[in-house]
C-alpha cells in the first residue's frame, strides 16, 4: 500500500539504515544467559534478537526413536508472536518447520553425534524480534550454545545472509531489504572444515553476482566467527591452574 | 482430555523430607523465610516491534511478555468496548519438563488465570479502546513466554503482563470521513488497577510463598491467589492435584494481600509509576 | 611433537592443536593429519596425548567411579537408577531374594560403584557395595565441576566438611548428599557448592569458599531474614 517506492539504496550506495553494502549490523553476543539449559546464547544483530538453548545429551522420548550408534539431534526454530510486524499466531508455521530442518542439518554437520549413542541433543532457537537474518543469527547463537554446553563439535558455525538490493550485492539483509530486494541468500560456514553447512537462495543471481555474493558472505562470516570466539573466551576467562 | 503428569521431575524422597523439616523450623533451602519472595527484576521495551514488552525475572525464572494491537470488531454484547486476549507458551528451552508442541494444559491454564486477574480487576479501561461503537475497536494480544523456569512462572508472568501494559505505546487510529486511518501517534494505556498474583506451595500443614524449582517437586499442593490494591481477592486457582487444608486458606489470603502490596511497591519503584 | 598451544591455554572447538595425528586424546579430533580441539577447555598433554579438558561436558561413567543415584524402577531381577540427565544405570541381581533383601523403593537414594559402562549401558556393582541413603539433603552440581569440588587430594571437600561440620557424600555423576548438625551448616555447604559450580575456573577459589562458609556460619551472610 505504498504510494512512493522506498529507495533501499541511494546513489552513494548507502542503504536504508545508513550502512554501506559490505557492512554488518552491530553484533552483540552473550553466552550462558539461561540457567536451566545445558548451554545457551543470546545474539543481537541490529534489531534481530534471538535466544538459543541446548539440552543434552539426554534421554530420547519416545525411547523407540533412539539411534543405536549416535545421538539424535533435534532442532526447533520458533518465533514469538510479537517478533514480527503482523502478529504471528501461536503454533509452528510451515516456514518455522522448514527453518528448523535446515538449521538442524547445519548443526548435524559439525556435532560429533557418535560420542553419545541412544541419546538426544535438543537445540531451541527462539526469535524474540525479527528484522531479517533470523535463521543465520539463530544458527550463530545455536553453535555457541552447543559449545557452552560442552558438546563436542568440529567447529563453531558462523552464518549470515547476503543478497541483492536494487542491483547492489549487500551483506546482512535487514527485514525491508529481504522483503523488497531481488535476492536473499543465507549461508553458514564451519571455517575449520572449509565447508558450507547451510545454503539457500530466494531470488536470483547471475553467475558473476553469485561469486561476488559468496565472497562478501565469507568476509562477513569471518567477522562473526571472530566475535563468536571472543565471546566464548571471555565467558570462560579468569583462567588459572585448576587445583585438580 | 488431561493426562496425569507422568514425567514429573524426579525427586528423591529424602529431599521432600528435608524441605518439610526445614519449613517446620521456618527455614528454606536457599535461606529464605517461608514468605520471602526472590529478587524481582523488570526490563521493559526490549522488543521494539511489539507495542509493549517486558522481561521479568523472579530468582532464576524469566518471563517475556509482548503485546500486539490489531483492529477488530467488538463483541456483540459489548459494542462500546475493545478487548484483549491472553496466550501463554511454556517454551521447551525453559526447562527439561517442557516439551515442544501445542500449548499444553499448563500453558493454557497460565494464560487463563492471568486473563482472569486482569479482567476482574478492570485494570484496562476497555471503553477507551473502542473506535467506532459496534464496529471497530482495538484488540490487545498479550502473549506470555516462559524463557527459563526455576519454579513459579505465575507471579513473574503477571508482573510482566502488567509491566508491558503499563509501558505500552499503542498506535493510534482515528476515523476521518468514515475511513479508519493511522495517525502516526501513540497513546498509553492508563491502568486502573495493578492486580498481582502470589503463588503458595503447601507441604502437609506448612506453606511457603514463591516456590523454587527444587521445592516445587516436594509440594503436596500449589495455589495461586490474585489480589488488587484495594485488598480484594480477585482470582484464585488451585493448580495441582493434592489436598488443600481448609484452615490454611484464611492465613494464605492474609499473606497474599501482604505480599501483593510488597510486589506492587517494587513494581512502582522499578517502573517509576504510581497507581 | 609440534604444538600450537601453550599449556593450560583456553582453546575453542576447531582450534589447531598439533601436527601429530597419532596422538589425539579426549576432547580432540583428527582431520587430515592434524589434531583440533572439539570442546572449549584447557589444552594439555596427558599420557603423551594432546587432550582438551572440557570446562563443561556430559559425565561418562568409568568403572570404579562412586556415584549417587535415585531409584526409578524396581524389577524382579534388579533396579534401575537415575544418575541424572540421560544416565540410567542398572543394578543386576539375578537372585530374587537379594532383590527383596535390598528392598529399594522408587524415589530412594543409593550410593554405589560403577561396575561397567559401554554400549550395552551402565551397570552398578550389586551386593554389599550398595548403600541406601535414608536421610540428608540431596543436591546436584554439574558433573564436570565435581573434580573441583573434591580438589587436589581432597583439599577442597575436606575444608568444606571441616568448616561446616557436615558429612558429605559426593557422587562423580554430580549428586551430593549433605548431612549437617544444623540447617545453617547445611546451607553453608550448599552455598559452597554453588560458588564452586559458578567459579570453577577462577583463581583463589579455595580461599573464597572458606570465607563464604565462615561468613554464613558466623551469621553475617543473612541466612536469618
Amino acid at each position: 500500500m505504498k504510494d512512493e517506492k522506498i529507495r533501499l539504496i541511494n546513489e552513494e550506495g548507502i542503504r536504508i539504515d545508513g550502512r554501506r553494502p559490505e557492512e554488518l549490523r552491530p553484533l552483540r553476543i552473550e553466552i550462558g544467559v539461561l540457567d536451566k539449559s545445558d548451554g545457551s546464547a543470546y545474539v543481537e544483530l541490529g534489531k534481530t534478537k534471538i535466544f538459543a538453548a541446548v539440552f543434552g545429551p539426554r534421554e530420547v522420548h519416545p525411547k523407540h526413536l533412539a539411534l543405536p550408534d549416535r545421538a539424535l539431534l533435534n532442532c526447533r526454530y520458533h518465533m514469538t508472536s510479537f517478533s514480527v510486524d503482523e502478529r504471528k499466531p501461536l503454533g509452528m508455521t510451515r516456514r518455522e518447520i522448514e527453518l528448523s530442518k535446515v538449521i538442524r542439518e547445519a548443526l548435524e554437520s559439525v556435532v560429533f553425534l557418535e560420542e553419545f549413542p541412544r541419546t538426544s541433543i535438543d537445540v531451541y532457537v527462539e526469535v524474540i524480534q525479527a528484522d531479517g537474518g533470523t535463521r543465520t543469527a539463530g544458527l550463530t547463537a545455536a553453535s555457541l550454545a552447543l559449545a557452552e554446553a560442552g558438546i563436542p563439535i568440529a567447529d563453531l558455525v558462523a552464518a549470515v545472509a547476503v543478497g541483492k538490493v536494487e542491483g547492489h550485492i549487500v551483506l546482512d539483509l535487514c527485514d525491508l531489504e529481504d522483503k523488497f530486494g531481488e535476492a536473499d541468500m543465507p549461508i553458514a560456514i564451519a571455517p575449520r572444515l572449509n565447508s558450507i553447512v547451510l545454503l539457500q537462495l530466494n531470488g536470483r543471481f547471475s553467475k558473476e553476482e553469485f561469486k561476488k555474493a559468496l565472497e562478501l558472505a565469507k568476509k562477513g562470516i569471518h567477522e562473526i566467527y571472530q566475535k563468536q570466539k571472543e565471546a566464548l573466551k571471555n565467558k570462560f576467562s579468569e583462567v588459572s591452574l585448576m587445583e585438580v | 482430555m488431561s493426562i496425569s503428569q507422568m514425567k514429573k521431575s524426579l525427586t528423591a524422597r529424602i529431599v521432600q523430607e528435608k524441605i518439610y523439616n526445614l519449613l517446620v523450623q521456618g527455614k528454606r533451602l536457599d535461606g529464605r523465610s517461608p514468605t520471602d519472595i526472590r529478587p524481582i527484576n523488570i526490563v521493559t521495551g526490549l522488543v521494539e516491534k511489539a507495542d509493549g514488552s517486558a522481561l521479568v525475572s523472579i530468582g532464576g525464572t524469566k518471563i517475556l511478555v509482548g503485546i500486539k494491537t490489531e483492529l477488530g470488531s467488538p463483541y456483540s454484547d459489548r459494542p462500546r468496548e475493545g478487548s484483549f486476549t491472553v496466550n501463554a507458551e511454556l517454551l521447551p528451552l525453559a526447562s527439561i519438563s517442557f516439551e515442544p508442541g501445542p500449548p499444553d494444559e499448563r500453558g493454557v491454564e497460565l494464560a487463563r488465570v492471568v486473563d482472569r486477574s486482569i479482567r476482574e480487576s478492570k485494570c484496562i479501561d476497555l471503553e477507551k479502546l473502542c473506535l467506532i461503537e459496534g464496529e471497530k475497536a482495538y484488540i490487545l494480544f498479550i502473549d506470555i513466554y516462559v524463557l527459563d523456569y526455576d519454579g513459579n512462572y505465575y507471579d513473574p508472568s503477571t508482573i510482566a503482563v502488567l509491566a508491558a501494559l503499563a509501558t505500552a505505546k499503542i498506535p493510534k487510529y482515528e476515523v476521518v470521513d468514515g475511513k479508519i486511518q493511522k495517525t502516526g501517534e501513540y497513546f498509553n494505556l492508563q491502568l486502573q488497577s495493578l492486580p498481582f498474583t502470589v503463588t503458595f506451595g503447601i507441604i502437609r500443614e506448612k506453606f511457603l510463598v514463591d516456590p523454587q524449582i527444587e521445592e516445587e517437586s516436594a509440594l503436596d499442593v500449589s495455589v495461586i491467589i490474585g489480589v488488587d490494591e484495594k485488598n480484594n481477592v480477585i482470582s484464585i486457582q488451585k493448580n495441582s492435584p493434592g489436598l488443600l487444608p481448609e484452615n490454611l486458606l484464611e492465613q494464605m489470603i492474609e499473606i497474599a494481600l501482604e505480599k501483593g502490596t510488597y510486589i506492587r511497591q517494587k513494581f512502582c519503584e522499578i517502573l517509576k509509576i504510581n497507581i | 611433537m609440534p604444538l600450537y598451544f601453550s599449556e593450560r591455554e583456553i582453546v575453542l572447538p576447531g582450534q589447531l592443536l598439533s601436527d601429530d595425528s597419532k596422538r589425539s586424546g579426549e576432547g580432540t579430533y583428527v582431520l587430515g593429519n592434524k589434531v583440533y580441539a572439539s570442546t572449549v577447555g584447557f589444552a594439555t598433554i596427558k599420557n603423551d596425548k594432546v587432550c582438551v579438558i572440557p570446562f563443561k561436558g556430559a559425565y561418562t561413567p568409568q568403572p570404579g567411579d562412586r556415584v549417587i543415584g535415585i531409584v526409578i524402577d524396581v524389577k524382579p531381577n534388579g533396579f534401575e537408577v537415575s544418575l541424572g540427565r540421560h544416565l540410567i544405570a542398572t543394578i543386576r541381581m539375578p537372585d530374587k531374594k537379594e532383590v527383596q533383601a535390598l528392598n529399594l523403593k522408587v524415589g530412594e537414594v543409593v550410593y554405589a560403584y560403577v561396575k561397567e559402562s559401554g554400549l550395552r549401558g551402565v551397570f552398578l556393582e550389586a551386593g554389599e557395595k550398595i548403600k541406601k541413603i535414608t536421610s540428608g539433603l540431596l543436591v546436584s552440581m554439574h558433573p564436570s565441576k565435581i573434580p573441583r569440588l573434591i580438589g587436589r587430594r581432597g583439599s577442597m571437600i575436606n575444608m568444606i566438611k571441616k568448616e561446616t561440620g557436615c558429612d558429605m557424600l559426593v557422587g562423580r555423576n554430580g549428586f551430593i548428599v549433605i548431612k549437617g548438625p544444623s540447617p545453617l551448616s547445611e546451607y553453608a555447604a550448599v552455598s559452597a557448592i554453588k560458588l564452586i559450580e559458578k567459579e570453577a575456573h577462577s583463581q583463589g577459589l579455595t580461599e573464597r569458599v572458606e570465607n563464604l562458609i565462615r561468613s554464613i556460619i558466623g551469621g553475617e551472610a543473612g541466612y536469618e531474614r
